[in-house]
């Protein structure tokens, strides 16, 4: 039986596919590498969810929501926390 | 408060219920053409079509109306009935009965007509997908129900779409049943119109971002302009959000 790809959250997998409009891991790992800064598609990934996190954490912070490592791994994978900080990034045009 | 249907259940009770033997010999008169034996069959039964009609009250059709149509069906089974196979008349006459009032239903419920066959296949598309929701957590594809049913995927389709023509309401009706209520039209939301408090919350989880945005690595920003979408990667370019950058995100 195959390993299941990814985490598997409530609403969907928030890291297996790509954003809209954005990079797969596997494609970022390669720019960033081409770019001088080596890595693969894991650290991508890892790298990806620990900025989603940080970004958890203060919105977590500010909505009075808990700050446990738990609370904070499901926010920052749920796809559609990701989506909306992209909306809000995007929409400023960052 | 005083019934209209009253005084039809009281006269409904007047005849005596049959015993299997009158029920024989009644339908041997019947089978006769004796339209007295017909007559008495119908309203010593009048009391079962009642029951069944009463236990469709709550499909919003009008009672009179039900009973009238279990009445239909009670009359189609004494036409029917055959004493030689030994089955009591009540046993035969539910189905007949219930069978004429769910068409009835079936007809007049919605606003548009859907036709009986139609609706019996929407009753197992229906069942079919909660079962299957049920089994694999998942809806099934309309191919998959076609088979499954073995009808065609346009069948499956049109049902589909039947089942959403029960959920029909009149747009300028009006709610509940006070005539100086609101229309439903005026309960409906506008989904164009961003809310004051949606747009404070948007507000300050901008705010929120931007101090998120300044305490990034600088590996962290690329990566997540990257799967954002919001930079191409080039060898010149700085990734890293500008101070200018988080600045607007913080007055937006």
């Amino acid at each position: 039986m195959s390993m299941p790809k990814g985490h598997k959250s409530k609403h969907g997998y928030a890291t297996v596919s790509s954003m809209d409009g954005g990079l797969g891991y596997r494609e970022i790992a390669e720019k960033m590498s081409e770019s001088g800064d080596k890595m693969n598609h894991s650290t991508a990934r890892n790298i990806f969810l620990s900025a989603m996190k940080k970004i958890a954490r203060d919105s977590c912070a500010a909505a009075g929501a808990p700050l446990c490592d738990e609370n904070l791994k499901r926010i920052s994978s749920d796809p559609r926390f990701q989506s909306g900080v992209i909306d809000i990034l995007r929409g400023i045009d960052v | 408060m005083k019934n209209s249907l009253d005084p039809y259940f009281k006269n409904a009770g007047r005849r005596k219920l049959l015993t299997r033997e009158q029920e024989v010999h009644l339908s041997q008169r019947i089978e006769k053409g004796d339209e007295s034996a017909r007559a008495h069959m119908i309203e010593a039964n009048l009391r079962l079509a009642i029951s069944i009609a009463k236990k469709y009250y709550y499909s919003g059709c009008n009672m009179d109306d039900l009973i009238q149509e279990s009445n239909i069906g009670l009359m189609k089974a004494v036409e029917k009935f055959d004493w030689r196979r030994g089955f009591k008349f009540s046993t035969y006459a539910s189905w007949w009965i219930r069978q004429s009032v769910c068409r009835y239903i079936s007809s007049h419920r919605n606003t548009i007509k859907i036709p009986a066959h139609a609706s019996s296949l929407s009753y197992k598309v229906k069942k079919l997908i909660s079962e299957y929701e049920e089994e694999f957590g998942q809806r099934p594809t309309n191919s998959e129900m076609a088979d499954i049913l073995g009808v065609t995927e346009n069948m499956i389709k049109d049902s589909i779409d039947s089942i959403r023509l029960q959920h029909m309401v009149q747009y300028d009706g009006t709610v509940g049943n006070d005539d100086g209520g609101r229309h439903i039209f005026e309960t409906i939301p506008d989904e164009n119109i961003t809310l004051p408090d949606d747009e404070l919350d948007k507000k300050k989880m901008s705010n929120v971002i931007a101090t998120s945005l300044s305490r990034l690595t600088k590996r962290e920003e690329q990566v997540m302009r990257l799967r954002f979408g919001l930079s191409e990667i080039d060898e010149k370019d700085d990734f890293s959000f500008k101070e200018s950058d988080i600045e607007r995100v913080r007055r937006q």
